[in-house]
């Protein structure tokens, strides 16, 4: 389902390049855990997979689609429909309610149906009801606690219903017993959603949730094994 | 994206930042309301001067004059006159829609009467000319006109005017009715008497209107310098109205009527000699080329006051529309800056509608929607500002600029298209403000963006 070959990404002024030559294949449903030290290139990785990043060398391949050849509405499609991304900063619109951050991607959605508020309001009060957050859709993010707005932030991932989930650092911001509920949650949606799920973590309780588990060491994967998801 | 989510989105957008997009619009308010202000000053000032002052649709032209002086006299070495040919090659001329030749009266006369205006008789020198009917019809409708006998009906004999029909005076000498000759005279004229004439011999004001129906004699051939050298035609006149065709100084009549007069007292060829002519334009544009035509032509523009008028206004419209259109053009590069401050602001913003599915195309647009509401509002404001002034200044004048000829109500001219246009200008100037950080919001990897590069 994704496959990068011989990928390599170099920052503008870096000495080094921070993804040498890296190789990763994921299969259909998969939850893939990668983990690495600060600074080691995992949330690079993951902005490769869905698109945030095209100034990289090698093969971004995704549904047999490589990510080099898709013009900017195609991609914009692919961000839109076909992978979620959960940002270890959250990043949601602290003027907008839950609801409509959660919506978002309604509003660059191309078929008439996602457009449509009604529709929009509906699916987004069923993902945040999802995530265990039934009445926070007309709430502002910031009345919300780290735990919550992480929730909001996987809802909006899920608008789509995504094929691909990328976590970067879900619970990099969260305390322990409420990023035990973070993990929970993305493993409930991997198994009854049937996600991908592509996780990048220091957390030792999403590798070991995650089905297999990738080390990013000096720009390169390797595989040590982990606990099945 | 498009349609009420987009919308939706502009309009957030705008209220969140509002401080910033009220900064960014004040400089377009205040080019807009410049602009409007001083181009509906110099249209209205233009239409002034060109329609009422100098009215520039019609273009009198005669020979041009080639005078030698020699001690106190002048001796003219040109032609003076235009004959049939020369209508016919005026005609001829581009943007030219019609040619209405003028002819001056040659032979001396006297104007005699008033007594019912000024409470006694007066005789006075008069000069006089004859222009064609149809030049006037808008002015005075059909009150003006030739006046030609049947002859084969014979004239109804008379022995006081009641004899006579609406419209005739009973010619006594005669014995006969005959029409009275209608007689236009200028504005300049009604402006003169009333201004100067009337307070020298303590005379009442006219109402210009009250002329209309003012009858009196002419003796053409008589004159009070010298003896009649030919026979005298006494006529009777009556005045029809006021028009700025009319001769400035003098009356005017029907054309035919001094061309048979002109035949008769002067000589036959005097009959179809003209001394200039009008020339209807009637799109103001074609003025500059059909000026040029006349004077290759040999002929020179008799009223270079409109000329000047029209050269003028221009030249005073051009340079106070420069300076708006510079006051917004520092307004946009004003807008420019402020853009560039929102977007680095809403840059992760901007990131993350990118990663949610925003084409490049959306970002841009969304930037350069929200720049358009403000160069709208701005504009209306502008507008509305423009307004409030000319409202000011029309009330601070019509309070405290002491009367002159030609003083309008209101010194301004607001034509819905310069609104529209000004208006459209301030939505351009904010958009081409803003396109710079538009295209480079759009342009760059949502990940930069996220990270904050």
């Amino acid at each position: 389902m994704i496959q990068l070959e011989n990928v390599c990404r170099r920052y503008a002024g870096a000495d080094t390049e921070v993804l040498r030559n890296l190789d990763l294949q994921v299969g259909r449903r998969e939850f893939v855990s990668i983990v690495g030290r600060s600074g080691s290139g995992k949330t690079t990785l993951l902005n490769l997979i869905g698109g945030l990043d095209r100034a990289y060398e090698g093969l971004v391949q995704v549904e047999g689609r490589r990510l080099d050849e898709l013009d900017d509405s195609e991609l914009s499609a692919y961000r839109n429909l076909r992978v979620g991304q959960v940002f270890q900063a959250y990043h949601l619109l602290d003027h907008l309610t839950c609801r409509e951050n959660v919506a978002l991607a309604a509003l660059f959605a191309r078929g008439r149906e996602r457009r449509d508020a009604a529709w929009a309001r509906r699916r987004a009060d069923e993902v945040l009801a999802g995530v265990g957050l039934p009445d926070a859709g007309g709430r502002a993010p910031s009345t919300l606690s780290g735990g919550e707005r992480q929730r909001v932030a996987i809802a909006r991932a899920l608008f789509h219903r995504p094929a691909i989930l990328l976590c970067d650092e879900p619970t990099g911001n969260l305390d322990t017993e409420t990023g035990r509920e973070v993990v929970e949650l993305l493993l409930d949606l991997h198994l009854e959603e049937e996600v991908t799920i592509v996780a990048v973590t220091h957390d030792t309780a999403i590798s070991a949730a995650g089905g297999r588990v990738l080390h990013l060491v000096d720009g390169r994967l390797e595989e040590r094994g982990g606990a099945a998801g | 994206m498009i349609g009420r989510g987009f919308a939706r989105t502009v309009a957030g957008d705008l209220l969140r930042h509002w401080k910033h997009f009220a900064a960014a619009s004040v400089g377009i308010i205040l080019g807009v309301a410049a602009l409007i202000f001083f181009l509906g000053l110099g249209l209205r000032v233009r239409d002034l001067l060109l329609v009422q002052v100098f009215p520039s649709e019609y273009l009198e032209v005669a020979p041009r004059s080639v005078d030698l002086d020699i001690f106190a006299l002048r001796v003219d070495l040109g032609r003076d006159t235009l004959d049939s040919a020369a209508l016919e090659e005026l005609s001829a001329i581009p943007g030219v829609d019609a040619v209405y030749p003028k002819m001056r009266l040659i032979v001396p006369a006297l104007a005699s009467g008033g007594t019912s205006l000024f409470g006694a008789g007066m005789q006075t020198e008069i000069v006089a000319d004859g222009i064609d009917p149809r030049l006037v019809t808008e002015d005075v409708g059909e009150a003006f006109h030739e006046v030609g006998g049947d002859p084969e009906s014979p004239a109804r004999p008379c022995r006081r005017d009641g004899d006579c029909s609406e419209g005739s005076y009973c010619d006594r000498p005669a014995g006969v009715c005959k029409p009275y000759i209608p007689v236009l005279v200028s504005p300049y004229v009604v402006e003169l008497y009333n201004g100067a004439f009337r307070r020298a011999y303590g005379l009442p004001k006219i109402n210009p209107d009250a002329l209309r129906g003012l009858s009196f004699e002419m003796a053409f051939g008589a004159s009070t310098f010298r003896p009649s050298e030919s026979t005298v035609i006494r006529e009777r006149m009556r005045l029809v109205g006021v028009s700025d065709k009319a001769i400035p100084l003098g009356v005017t009549l029907p054309l035919g009527h001094v061309r048979s007069l002109n035949a008769a007292l002067g000589s036959p060829e005097a009959g179809e000699r003209y001394h200039s002519a009008v020339l209807g334009v009637g799109a103001k544009e074609m003025l500059p080329a059909v000026v040029e035509a006349v004077e290759a032509a040999g002929l020179e523009v008799r009223d270079r006051g409109a000329r000047r008028a029209a050269l003028v206004t221009a030249v005073m419209m051009a340079v106070l529309g420069l300076v708006g259109v510079a006051l917004i053009t520092v307004a946009a590069a004003h807008i420019m800056h402020v853009f560039f401050l929102v977007v680095m602001v809403r840059r992760r913003e901007i990131g993350l509608l990118r990663a949610v599915g925003a084409r490049r195309g959306d970002i841009r647009n969304l930037l350069l929607a929200e720049a358009a509401v403000v160069g709208l509002v701005s504009g209306l404001v502008g507008s509305l500002a423009a307004l409030t002034a000319a409202v000011v200044a029309d009330g601070f004048a019509a309070s405290r600029v002491p009367d002159f000829p030609f003083k309008p109500e209101s010194f301004f001219a607001f034509p819905p298209w310069l609104f529209l246009s000004v208006i459209a200008l301030a939505v351009g100037a904010a958009v081409v403000g803003a396109l710079p950080s538009a295209l480079r919001a759009a342009a760059g990897d949502p990940s930069d963006a996220l990270a904050g590069r």
